[in-house]
This record gives structure tokens, sequence and C-alpha cells, in this order.
């Protein structure tokens, strides 16, 4: 059996962050299990930037200003101390990542640059032109390489072997050979992502961000927290979901239906395009829904007023993302867009050393939630979340592994595995992975998506218990045992469908309006019932069991969110 | 003085250094070639060798300058640049481009040629063989100038890399997928017979500091025509064809082949299609014997 | 007034032809032909995943952000590597004019599966080269209280570089890995060139040296893989660069060094470079051979035999050239 002292799961930001903090000292056996390979994941597609009151540009700026941003920007459902601790570690990670090689670009006098963001009052985030999330993974991956963390690339983690008390490893499948493995662990760290991806074509996400750790967390019996809570972004491009960012809307795009109309006239007329994104998101739903989108429910975001000379000098990279994915130059034409699921709030529940309430299980990253952006996450914080949190958990998981020996391992720890792989080959049933799994994006996207209403969370509810059905019958038609992608992905599905069913539950179950979660019948923010997690565990019947958690205030009290 | 309106079209010539030992023929024979299609060659007299990127080993400055210098001799002469060498082609464009999108590095290498008292303006256009006769001159009148079509031959067209890669040195066609040189071999009348080797390098700069995996390329890239059972090569590429020709009984015998493909500078070719005789030409001199069915 | 927005969709019905190879079930690899109906704004990677969803669930590829930052998904298209997620089709297929796409699998490596192919030769090779960071003690501070310094100009000579994504589409058109398995591939001189002129590294000697283990010397500047990269890090040109600091730091005695230095030396002096002498310049006294063999070809033809090359007219204007360059390096350092 292979055994590590530490393993993680996911091979993103936070998974590598805590790799290297494990195996910093190369004592321990550490090894990272990843779907992908390790520069592949989904970090790499952050753009923007990544906060710490640095203070570089602003020197007014403070970790305390950055902290009150966070928990306002959370709409108040963030753990006030886990913020307070993200903001407080924020410029000491930023400084770790720089030693490590990371090219932050630079001030004047060669300190890392900052730059201003949405919901930040002042301008902290730091950056690497537009490419910040690619070069933290691959700093983290060059120094893994250094200090000889084992890397096991193209492996599924097919589930969570603990003892009730105590981690003991996981289950997995090389998917190069088809064999499954058990890997025996004192310590496992999921950092596998959001969930993005329940919305299927509706999303930012990349294809693999399918909730693998939330849903391995909820089948071995952890709770899952505010899972409802997921941020849309209001300009993805129509094919792919792939984001145009806000620079567009700031250089003076603007928002057009099917029929031509500057459509945000209707719903904020002063400030139009440079509207909240939630607002513009549900803008655009609306239009959509009374019938002026476009051929494919999109609507347009048009540059061509802005003429060819500025398109070039001030968004060269939107322009080619358009060229490249879309196949329209935005010179020419209104580019098509909807609203795309970007980032998961929810995750699986720990504290805030990344710790799950099994010693020696942790969660780090998106696939985590501490909670550090409550309802809504700030631009800048997601890839410190994965930094900080990835940190912590390495750092606690290295103390734990070189105080604690190895389990006993259960008997016969591959037989449920081996089984479920059996029945997904044996299907008795000609249902597909991809019809399935286009019918629950599909049915997230209008009944749970942007606007929620209890009748339509209610069918999106039972609909995912019909598909769940469904699902028990698939059939994986390629037999072969090596690199059976066809199989991952209805493993993925399996994944995505117990998610979506958290989801909908608490989204039904949340009646009121809070952050990225709106609710048409109840559209006010309600303190009074409401200031509280959900938090959701697997009931015998296969069904979420919705509990609630108070939220942690130390500072700021609830007031309202406007910007 | 040179007259631009006698209905010659005319070049400022920049030969390269591969005209040189048994390859100095082809001075002559370009002349007479493009004679043909009322082409006219100026010699670039200030020109200096590129440097074959090789250079920038050194001084990527240096580089810079002195082919800023030979393209600037030419805007003097009033004449778009051609160069019959893929190589010079390649630096030079390559050079014209840096210079295009950088303006601080413009200045810079004009101030530095300020001492040899010459300005680069950067108009400066470069041409190559290939667009020369397929656009320049045109398929139509190199197609009424042919007098002595090729009919029948097989040939492998190769255009080697320095014309096509990277994709941004050229403006004339596409870099994927280029048709000049089939386009042209097409005028004299051969069939143009596909191989999976024409892609590949021919390996001739490496002949200096890796003569083993030079010969490894050249011979893989022979083997590749020769399994289509053509009659012959045909490259745009002057040191394409030193290691094709040149070399190839020893790039054969390294890797392990015994046979012997003629290969042609893509001029002669044009040349023996216009009537010019293979004795005028003196294909005796290459390496393996070329017999050509007239 | 608004004015309606009709958006352009063309719609072409295209064959799509893959290599399939399952090591399980097939023997060698063969093609298999989809049809597709290709509209604006497809990708080669919706392509593959509308075949994989609707007509063939086998297929096997890899992909993974689908967005061109991850690189998984480097495949073969009409023979030259490309990101499948942002490769349009409807543009190849009116370059190649014909409604029929060939895919394979990345060359230069072991096929997996389909279109799927071992990419750990390319990450072995990388991580000999060091590719990471080693402190500079003088540049990195002790503690995490303090950032290092380093001005945006510094960041800026290797900035480009640190876009690399590993997808592998130099190292599959490389010229010189196909001939020589041993060679390090184009993306591992360009990493290892990027540390080596970080100002906050301290370990460019131990790069300069795996690079010449991996065969600095052996890359023929084809420029293939420039052209290919779909980050535009012009690795051949990293591969000029590195050999370039080998040479500062006194790596004198290689073929190639000697080369350069050749080249650099002959034109400044004649205008031109004595390839006559070439090879016993760069290969010392093994070269007289092939200069004799030389001889006699030239001898044979009655052409006159000469070990040294003229000065050509233009070379006293580009010695001043020279000259101002070599000043403004002096001034430089």
């Amino acid at each position: 059996m292979l055994t590590y002292d530490v393993l993680i799961v996911g091979s993103g930001g936070a998974g590598l962050y805590a790799a290297l903090k494990s195996r910093i000292e190369e004592d321990l056996q550490v090894a990272v299990l990843t779907k992908v390979y390790p520069t592949r994941s989904h970090t790499s597609a952050a753009q923007g930037g990544v906060n710490a009151a640095l203070a570089n540009k602003d020197s007014t700026d403070t970790w305390e200003q950055h902290w009150f941003d966070t928990v306002k920007g959370s709409d108040y459902l963030a753990d006030q101390e886990a913020a307070e601790l993200m903001c407080r570690e924020a410029p000491e990670v930023i400084r770790e990542m720089e030693h490590w090689g990371c090219p932050f670009d630079r001030t004047k006098a060669g300190k890392i640059a900052q730059r201003p963001f949405g919901g930040a009052s002042k301008p902290r985030a730091c950056y690497a032109e537009d490419k910040i999330g690619h070069v933290m993974l691959h700093t983290l991956y060059e120094q893994g390489l250094r200090h000889g963390v084992n890397y096991f690339n193209e492996w599924v983690t097919l589930s969570l072997i603990h003892n009730g008390q105590r981690c003991l490893g996981v289950n997995a499948l090389n998917t190069r050979t088809g064999q499954l493995h058990t890997i025996q662990a004192k310590a496992v760290i999921l950092a596998t992502g959001g969930y993005g991806r329940v919305y299927w074509n509706r999303t930012s996400n990349a294809y693999g961000n399918t909730g693998d750790g939330a849903a391995l967390a909820y089948r071995a019996g952890l709770p899952l927290k505010d899972m409802e809570f997921v941020q849309f972004h209001p300009t993805g491009l129509r094919r792919t979901g792939i984001l145009m960012s806000e620079g567009a809307r700031g250089e003076g795009a603007y928002l057009l239906n099917a029929l031509g109309e500057r459509f945000m006239s209707r719903y904020a007329p002063d400030k139009m395009e440079l509207a909240p994104r939630d607002l513009i998101s549900r803008a655009i739903e609306t239009e959509v829904r009374e019938g002026r989108g476009g051929p494919d429910a999109e609507v347009f975001l048009d540059l061509t007023h802005l003429g060819m000379e500025r398109i070039l000098q001030r968004l060269p990279q939107i322009r080619q993302l358009c060229i490249g994915f879309e196949g329209i130059d935005p010179i020419e034409e209104p580019i098509p867009i909807k609203p795309t699921a970007h980032y998961s709030m929810g995750g699986i529940h720990t504290d805030i050393n990344g710790l799950s309430p099994i010693e020696g299980i942790y969660a780090a990253g998106e696939s985590g939630c501490v909670s550090v952006h409550g309802a809504n996450r700030l631009g800048g914080n997601s890839l410190l979340d994965i930094l900080v949190f990835g940190r912590r958990a390495g750092n606690h998981a290295l103390e734990y592994a070189r105080q604690n020996d190895f389990q006993p391992m259960i008997t016969n720890p591959l037989a449920t595995a081996e089984a479920r792989i059996q029945k997904l080959m044996d299907g008795e049933s000609q249902e597909r992975t991809a019809d399935i799994r286009r019918e629950m994006g599909n049915l997230m996207a209008e009944k749970a998506g942007i606007y929620r209403v209890a009748a339509d969370l209610k069918q999106a509810v039972a609909g995912l218990a019909e598909l769940k059905v469904r699902f028990k019958r698939l059939k994986v038609r390629d037999k072969s045992k090596i690199f059976n992608t066809e199989l991952v992905a209805a493993l993925e599905l399996e994944n995505m469908l117990d998610v979506a069913e958290v989801i909908s539950q608490g989204a039904l179950e949340r009646v009121e309006s809070r952050g990225a979660h709106y609710r048409e019948d109840f559209p006010k923010r309600d303190d009074k019932n409401w200031l509280k997690h959900t938090m959701a565990t697997k009931g015998s019947d296969d069904r979420p069991i919705l509990d609630f958690k108070p939220v942690t205030i130390s500072r700021f009290q609830p007031e309202e969110r406007t910007y | 003085m040179i007259d631009l309106n006698d209905g010659n079209m005319h070049y400022a010539f920049y030969s390269g250094c591969c005209f040189q030992g048994a390859d100095a023929r082809f001075f002559e024979i370009l002349g007479d070639v493009f004679d043909k299609v009322d082409v006219k060659l100026h010699i670039i007299a200030e020109a200096v060798c590129c440097g074959a990127g090789v250079i920038e080993e050194r001084s990527e400055l240096t580089s810079l300058s002195i082919n800023a210098r030979n393209m600037a001799a030419a805007e003097k002469m009033g004449l778009p640049f051609y160069t019959p060498c893929s190589t010079c082609f390649n630096v030079i464009s390559n050079v014209q481009k840096r210079l295009r999108e950088d303006t601080q590095l413009f200045d810079q290498v004009n101030e530095i040629l300020a001492v040899d008292n010459i300005e680069y303006k950067g108009e400066c256009k470069i041409t190559h063989t290939l667009w020369m006769l397929a656009q320049d001159v045109g398929l139509q009148k190199l197609a009424e100038r042919v007098t002595h079509p090729l009919n029948g031959l097989r040939v492998a067209s190769y255009y080697g890399c320095h014309t096509r890669n990277p994709s941004d040195i050229q403006n004339y066609e596409s870099s994927d997928n280029p048709t000049s040189l089939e386009d042209i071999l097409k005028v004299l009348g051969v069939d143009i017979v596909d191989y999976d080797t024409r892609d590949e390098c021919c390996g001739y700069h490496l002949t200096w500091p890796n003569n083993e995996l030079s010969m490894k390329m050249t011979g893989s890239v022979l083997q590749g025509a020769q399994k289509q059972d053509v009659d012959l090569m045909v490259t745009s590429c002057p040191l394409c064809f030193k290691n094709l020709d040149g070399v190839q009984p020893k790039a054969l015998a390294a890797t392990g082949q015994d046979f012997r493909l003629p290969v042609l500078f893509l001029p002669e070719l044009v040349g023996l299609a216009c009537g010019m005789s293979p004795k005028e030409m003196k294909l005796d001199w290459h390496t393996v014997p070329v017999q050509v069915r007239l | 007034m608004s004015e309606k927005i009709i958006p352009t969709r063309e719609k072409i019905l295209a064959n799509i032809r893959i290599q399939r190879f399952t090591p399980d079930k097939d023997r060698t690899p063969y093609f298999d032909n989809f049809k597709v109906e290709v509209e604006t704004g497809m990708t080669v990677l919706e392509a593959l995943r509308l075949i994989k969803n609707q007509q063939d669930s086998s297929l096997t590829f890899r992909a993974f952000c689908r967005s061109a930052i991850c690189g998984s998904c480097t495949v073969r298209v009409n023979a030259d590597p490309v990101l499948a997620c942002s490769t349009q089709l409807l543009p190849i297929i009116k370059d190649f004019g014909k409604a029929s796409v060939t895919i394979t699998p990345m060359s230069n490596l072991p096929i997996l599966r389909d279109l799927v192919v071992d990419i750990d030769p390319v990450i072995e090779k990388l991580a000999k080269m060091h590719p990471y960071l080693m402190k500079n003690k003088e540049r990195i501070p002790k503690t995490l209280e303090q950032e290092s310094l380093m001005s945006q100009k510094e960041l800026t000579q290797f900035g480009q570089l640190t876009d690399c994504i590993l997808c592998g589409a130099c190292f599959s058109t490389c010229s010189a890995v196909k001939v020589d398995k041993t060679y390090a591939g184009p993306l591992s001189f360009a990493k290892a060139y990027r540390f080596s002129i970080d100002p906050r590294d301290s370990f460019r000697g131990m790069r300069i040296q795996a690079s010449m283990d991996q065969g600095l010397w052996s890359c023929v500047q084809c420029r293939k893989c420039i052209k290919v990269c779909p980050k535009d890090i012009r690795p051949a040109d990293s591969i000029r660069d590195m050999r370039r600091i080998a040479i500062d730091d006194g790596i004198h005695d290689t073929p190639g060094s000697r080369r350069a230095k050749a080249y650099t030396d002959d034109v400044e002096k004649f205008g031109q470079v004595n390839k006559p002498m070439l090879p016993v310049i760069v290969n010392g006294t093994k070269g007289w051979a092939a200069i004799e063999a030389a001889e006699v070809g030239l001898k044979k033809h009655g052409l006159e035999v000469t070990r040294q090359v003229c000065k050509l007219p233009g070379q006293s204007g580009s010695a001043k050239v020279y000259s101002k360059i070599r000043e403004i390096e002096k001034k430089g350092k």
C-alpha cells in the first residue's frame, strides 16, 4: 500500500502551498494527488490580483480596512475572526511568494505593485499583468519540485477513509492504468477547488471544477457549509462562459439587448454598465426572460463605438479572447455574452486551520469554507484565501503528522470503490453522462441560478432527484482501462449531483436575499433570522439534512451593503 | 542610375554568404534566370553578412544594428530588398519587426548608425525568391516564359524553415499552409508529390556545433521524399540545398540509407523550364548527379 | 435609435479526421472520420467534445481550463501543434481550402491513448534545469517582514517567459528533439533562462551547466517553437540568450561558443564569415579533413582554392557600428 505522512488532494494554489509547507523541512513524505497535472489547475485562470494591505501604493492602507472590506463584501456572513486572520496574514504570505520568485509587477520603488479593485477601499490587489493566478501556481509548483514533493498526476480520488475520529487515507483511481489504489495517510488535505460546473455550460470555471472535494467530504459524513452561495459574473462569452473582464465596461462598452437597446437604463439609470456585478447579472436575466435576448439567450457587450484604435490599444486581450474563443472580432461586431457562474463561496466546513471535524482531514481554498467570503467574495480575495489557508492547513497537518502515528487501516478499504466503478461500467440502461450532465446544468441555471424563487427551487430539488435516479442506471460505454475519460466524467457527474442537491436545498430553505443568493420572493436581507451559516450533512436517505450555525461577529455590526 | 521604367522589375540584391565555393555559380545563374522573367538585381554594395542569428549569441544589439544598416543601404537605393537566402530573410525580417515594434530600440539603433552616416527608416520591403516569382513577377508571366515545361516530372517541394517560422516574419502567405512554391512548380509543369517530411528541418544550422544531429535531420528529410519515389526534390532555400545535395552521401550514410536523390535549387528548375540548358546551369557541379528528362 | 443585432453565424459541414489508438485494443494507430457542423466560434476543443458527447464517448483527449491558460489540450491540427481550446475551426478550414481537418496527438512523445500523450519526458527534462528560484541572499531579505526589491525593468527582462504554460507545443514541434531524445527541448531552456536572469536568484552557474548537459548548442534555430508557442514566449530566442550568458560567464570552449565568436569577429573584420576556415575554427585540428575535402571539390570544377576571405566593401562602415556598440556595451557594464 502507498503510504504518505501528508496527502494533498488537488494541485491548485491551496494544494501546492499546503504540500510545500508540509514538505519544506523535507522530513515528511508528502504527495499531491491530482486528476490533472499540477500546473493545469484552475488557479492559473485567475487574472486580476491578490489582496494584501502592503500599503505599497497607498501608504494609509491597513489590514483592518481590508478586514472591513471583506466582511462588508461578504454581506456580513463571513466569520469575522477568520476574515481577520486572513487579512492580517496576507502581507506575509505575499512576501513569502515573492521570496520564492513569484514575478509580481513592481512599483517605481521596486516594491510589489498594487491596483484598485471593486469593493476595496484602497488599491491593494497585487498583480502580474493579467496572469497573477498563473504565475502563483507555477511558483508553487517550481518550489515543490525543488523540495521533493511527490506528484500523482491524473489520479482521481474516489473516497476518503476515516474511522470516525481520525483520517486513514483515500481510495483513488490511476487513470493511466485503470487500477484502484488505497493510499494510507496520516493527514489528507482536500484542495479540489470549486463547484461552478454544476451549472455546466453556464460557468467561467474549468471543466474539472466539479465539487469533487465537497462531494468526497459529504459522502464521508462531513458537513458542507453555505453551499447555496454561488457568485455569478455578468459577462461570460456565449459559447464557453469565459470571462470578459470588467475592464471592457470600464473603457465604455455598452450592454445591448437583441433590439440594440442599452437596457441598463431600465435597471441602473445612473451607473448604467458600471453597476455592481449581481445587479447586471439580474438585469441580463430579465432581458432574456422577457424575450429581448439573442438567438442563444444572450445579450451583447458592444465595443464597436470605441473604434479600432482604442480597442487595439486598451483592450487587446479582450479582443484576442473574442477572436480565439468566440470567432468574432469586437472591432466589427458586438460580443455575445451571458452571465456565468464564477465562484463557489460555500465548501467543506473547517476551522481556521482548515481542519474538518475529523482529525487529520483538512480542506483549503475554494473547496473549503472557513468562512471568509460569506455570501459574496470580494475580488482579489480568492487567491488570498488559497494562500493563507493552504499554508495554514499545510503547517497544521505537518505538526499533526509529526506527532501522530499511522492508524490501522480498515479491512478491505477498496471494496466500495471497486463496486462503484463496476456498477458504472455495467449500467443497466442506455443513459449517458453527457445528457444527464447537460440537463443538470440547465436545471440549475434556470431554477437555482441568478434568480431564485421557492417554486423554481422545489422544481430543482425534484429534478435533481430524478436525475440521480437516472444516474444510478447510467452506463459507461468506453470499456478500456486506459485513460477512460468517460468513466472520469461519470464520477464527476456523481459528485456534481450531490453538490447541486445541497445547493438547491440550501437556496430553498434560506428565505432571504444575501450577497450572491437572490430570492425574488424574499428580496431583503434578514439578519434577525438568517445571519447564520447553512450546514448540510448527508442523511441516511441520501438527502441533505440542513442545520444552521451562528456567524462569528467580533467587530463589525451588520449594516446595509451599499457601494 | 537605374531606369525604373525600363519594363523590368528592379531589386536591391542581398546575396548573403551562401553562394560560396561551388555555389558561386549561382551569382550568374540567378542573373540569367531572372532575365527570363524581366527581373534585374542590383547588388547592395554596402552590405555585410547578416550574422545568421549567431551574432545574437554574443550581442543582440550588434545583430540589430548591422542588419538595420543592411536594410538602410537598400532603402538608399530606393528598391525592395531581395535575398535568395532564407536565413538572411529570416534574420533581417525579424530585425525589421523588432525595430518596428520597439521605438526606443529603433531610436537607439539609429543613433548607432549615425557613426556611419546612414539612417534606417523602417520602410524597406523585404522579399524572397518565392514571393518575387509567385507575386511580383506573377504566375501568369512566369507561365508565358516557360518554353520547356517539365511535364511528368515527380517533384517533392521543400521550403525549409526560415521563410515560414515564425509566422510573423512575413505577410505574404499562410505560414501553416504555404503554397507559393507549389504554385510556381505547377506553372513549370511538374507533378507535385506529397511526402511526410516536407515540414521537417534540414539541419543546416547544426553543421558546425553538432554535425551528427545535422546529418540525421538531413537524412530524415531525404528519406521521406525518397519513399514517395520522386524524381527530384526542389528547395527554395540555398542553405537547405547545401545540406540536401552537398552532403547528401554523408547524411544518408549517417542514417543508414543507400540511395541518391537529385536536389535542385528552385531557380535552377525555373531556368530549365525557361529554356536554359543543364550545361549553362552547371548542373554537373551538383554532388548528386541530376538527369532531367527534358 | 437602436438597431436590431443580427449576429453573423456561418455553418459548414466538415469532416474531422482523428487519429485513434487504444493500447489495450489496437495494435497501431488508425484514423476515424466524424461529420461535424462547424459554426462561427467553434473551437477544435468544442468539436472534440461534441463528438465525444454525441458520437463516440470513447474518444480520448485532455482538456481542462478551455481558456488557454492550463496547457492541457495541445493537439496537432493539420500537423501544427495548437491549443485545441483557443483554435477556431472555420479559419483553418478556409486556410487549407477544404472542409476536412486532421487532428493527431503531439509528436516527439509517446501516445497513451488517442490524442493523449505522455508528457512526463518534458517535465523530467525541465526538472533537471533547476527550474525554481534559489535565493540570492543579497537581494532577498532574511525574514518575511520585507519584500525584496526589484525594478520593473529587471522584471521585464524575463516577464514574458513566465507566461509559459508547459503545454508542450514547442517540444512537439522541435527539430532537435526529434533526432536526439536526450535534448532538453525548447521550454526547458526558456525556463532555465528565466531564472538565470532573475536578480533574486543565485543558481545561474548550475543552470548553465545543466543546459550544456542537455544540449544547449543542439538547437538548430529552425524557429518552429516560436511559431507554435501559444503564449509567444519565443523559446528559440531564449536559447540564443542562454548561449549568450553561458559565453559571458566564461564558456568559450565549445564548438558553439567558438562559432559565435568566429561569426561576430569575422563580420567585423571582413564583413563576412571566413567560411573556408570555419571547420578548424570551430572544431580545431579535426576540422582540417573537412577543409581538404572541400578543396578537392573546388579543384575538380577548376575553381581557385583559398583559405582567406576578402574584405567586403561594406566592412569599413560596419566596423564603425561595431566600435560604437562596444563603447555602449562597455558603458552598460
